[in-house]
């Protein structure tokens, strides 16, 4: 892994925190983008006079109204996903762990099915108002993976137990929405359809403070456990041997990512890929220790989505496409370019 | 528990629940006219629907079902990792965007020529995953072909999503299609599938001593004589091919493939020579019991079998998992 750093394409060879900067750059470039681009354009200069309030009153109201809380709510969920795949491959040992593979995404799509489902009258609207529905998906998250954390203790919660006990639990859940999506009305199977794709057009003020309150808890003692996570890339009897106990910070890990998941899906839907590949993309391109290599996944997680945000708006308009439908497009190029590139390291 | 009493008791349980594959549906056809119709054929109604309806679903489950189960075993033992499964080459993926791409750029509604682009989108897409995976850091490491699949399948399934959203007309055609399952498949397929599912699984059951040795780790594997990365491309290839077939025939089914090696393990024998047919019996057991159930759980009109493989097959792996941690740690 160490052999990647020096062989960055770029004219000077970057050190770790270097590329680090790079990533938070490009966040930012992102940023500065999509706060610009939509149905009515900014220049770069215009969007930063907005920001700072000097700009022109049309401006100010669509950039702090409109495109700030959608962009806030990309990045955050983005990083909040990537970091939580991260946390879950490190726990498992697995490489493809990630938060949609190990039941989380699908408790929560339960959640807000049984919402849905429940709050609905006959003539299709809901009898109680839509800012209930993270609730709902925050507990459906949340339930599955308590159900699946008390499963595994059962059996002393070694890692192949919490992936089995995820994936199963996590297929019954998709079961149950499919049957939902079958047997209920239109408008509650297309509402659904939104959630699963994973959205943030809807994002308001309201949702980006509270998601930043709850990763503002989260986010600090993940990465108090970073190096716990460096002793868990040895096998497990040398990460004992270094006097970590290994299980509880296994399902330590396991309940933080469950957390990070929930709070993310609950306000943008299942957003696919990027709790997967993000991590990868992080160790392939940073490498060394666990901290970097969670800062580098919470960046390229957050810049995958704002952009796929970025391409819906600007490639698909007036389509309302859902973010979560192209952050593999968005993301597989880079993570191909960085897997090949590692290959060829390796070779 | 003797030796092959598992395996015989599988074979029983599957021959029963062939039998009742053919005999339940809307109607219920009591077995004397089922055996009428299998014997005589005959063209009332009852003989019919045995023949040209029940016979060729019991068929396909058990062949998809089986290919599945062997096709996942396969991926799980050349990448030793207990998540892969046959959805992770990106080959259903692939398969579902050939189709959704010839749908709506020909407008045709022949199932055989769907399921030809399925297989097609199967095979052209396994391809560009080897291709990906060989180099980024080739066969020796297992991870790169599994994210590289990953990635793959990503990129078709948010292509499927973004043709489904621009195009509604596509996604009430393909609902059918995409959702996978064993009713109103096109019974010529299976006479290309069977033979050729049949010829992988021999020559699966005749690598079984390798894969056992590359279920440790690839320096001990080539100590014991094992050419690992051959053997791996070689398995690799065989499960590519297992899910491509199942794709062609079947549409995307999914939890087969992964839930029915980890089943097969759970018997306690670790011997590729014994869950090679473990695995190819229970997936063909999980396919024909979710096909009988899916007539029933909206009945009359019928559910879509992946909904019933994890309903029926998660609690069994659940209690399975629960009663075997009195035995060995897995």
């Amino acid at each position: 892994m160490t052999a990647l750093s020096g062989t960055s394409g770029l004219p000077v060879t970057l050190g770790r925190g270097g590329k680090v900067a790079l990533l938070a750059l490009t966040v930012i470039v992102l940023a500065v983008a999509s706060v610009g681009f939509g149905s009515s354009s900014m220049s770069p200069g215009r969007v930063l006079l907005a920001i700072i309030g000097e700009g022109a009153r049309s401006d100010t109201v669509i950039v702090w109204s409109l495109r700030m809380p959608r962009l806030l709510m990309a990045a955050l969920s983005g990083s909040a996903l990537a970091l939580a795949g991260f946390v879950l491959q490190r726990a498992t040992r697995n490489a493809l762990a990630a938060p949609s593979v190990l039941g989380i995404v699908d408790g929560a799509a339960f959640g807000v099915m049984i919402f849905l489902f429940i709050f609905s009258n006959e003539s299709n609207a809901l009898t109680v108002s839509i800012l209930w529905q993270p609730l709902a998906a925050a507990s459906g998250a949340l339930v599955f993976a308590l159900a699946i954390i008390l499963l595994a203790v059962r059996t002393g919660a070694p890692p192949l137990r919490i992936i089995l006990y995820g994936v199963a639990l996590g297929a019954l859940a998709k079961a149950g929405v499919t049957l939902f999506m079958i047997d209920g009305p239109v408008h509650r199977a297309s509402q659904a359809a939104i959630w699963l794709a994973g959205s943030v057009h809807q994002a308001r003020w309201s949702d980006v403070s509270t998601l930043a309150c709850v990763l503002a808890l989260i986010v600090p003692l993940t990465m108090l456990l970073t190096r716990r996570m460096d002793q868990l890339e040895l096998d497990e009897q040398s990460a004992a041997a270094t006097g970590l106990p290994v299980r509880a910070t296994q399902l330590m890990l396991f309940a933080l990512a469950t957390c990070l998941t929930a709070a993310a899906v609950s306000f943008s839907g299942a957003i696919g890929f990027v709790g997967l590949v993000a991590p990868h993309a992080a160790r392939l391109a940073i490498g060394g220790r666990a901290l970097p290599q969670a800062v580098a996944a919470a960046l390229i997680g957050a810049a995958m989505v704002v952009a796929a945000d970025l391409v819906v708006r600007v490639a698909f308009a007036p389509l309302e496409v859902p973010a979560g439908a192209v952050t593999a497009v968005v993301g597989a190029p880079y993570f191909l370019f960085i897997l090949l590139r590692a290959g060829r390291v390796h070779a | 528990m003797p030796r092959y009493a598992l395996g015989l008791g599988l074979i029983l349980l599957t021959a029963l629940l062939a039998a009742a594959s053919l005999h339940l549906g809307i109607r219920y056809t009591p077995t004397g006219e089922v055996w009428r119709a299998l014997s005589q054929g005959g063209d009332d109604q009852a003989a019919l629907i045995v023949t040209t309806l029940r016979l060729p679903r019991t068929l396909i489950a058990l062949v998809v079902g089986g290919a599945l189960g062997l096709c996942g075993l396969l991926l799980q033992t050349a990448t030793r990792n207990p998540l892969a499964e046959p959805g992770l080459l990106g080959i259903n993926a692939g398969a579902g965007f050939a189709v959704v791409v010839l749908v709506v750029l020909t407008n045709v509604q022949s199932l055989t020529v769907i399921a030809l682009a399925a297989c097609l989108g199967a095979l052209l897409c396994a391809a560009l995953v080897f291709g990906l995976a060989l180099s980024a850091g080739g066969m020796s490491s297992p991870a790169h072909l599994l994210l590289a699949g990953v990635t793959i399948a990503a990129l078709f399934a948010s292509g499927i999503q973004i043709v489904i959203v621009a195009d509604e007309r596509t996604m009430e055609e393909l609902l059918f299609w995409l959702s996978g399952g064993f009713a109103d498949r096109d019974l010529r397929l299976l006479a290309l599938a069977a033979p050729a599912s049949l010829v992988i699984a021999l020559a699966s059951w005749r690598l079984a001593p390798m894969l056992d040795a590359l279920m440790t780790d690839d320096a001990t594997a080539q100590s014991l004589g094992v050419p690992v990365l051959r053997t791996r491309f070689l398995v690799l290839v065989l499960a590519a091919l297992l899910a491509g077939v199942s794709v062609a025939v079947a549409g995307p089914v999914v939890f087969i493939g992964l839930a029915a090696p980890h089943l097969a393990r759970l018997s306690g024998r670790q011997s590729h020579g014994v869950l090679i047919p473990l695995s190819v019996l229970i997936g063909g057991v999980l396919a024909l019991a979710a096909d009988i159930a899916a007539r029933f759980v909206i009945y009359p009109s019928e559910a879509p079998v992946g909904v019933l493989l994890a309903v029926i097959g998660v609690p069994t792996l659940i209690y399975l998992l629960q009663r075997k941690r009195l035995g060995a740690a897995a």
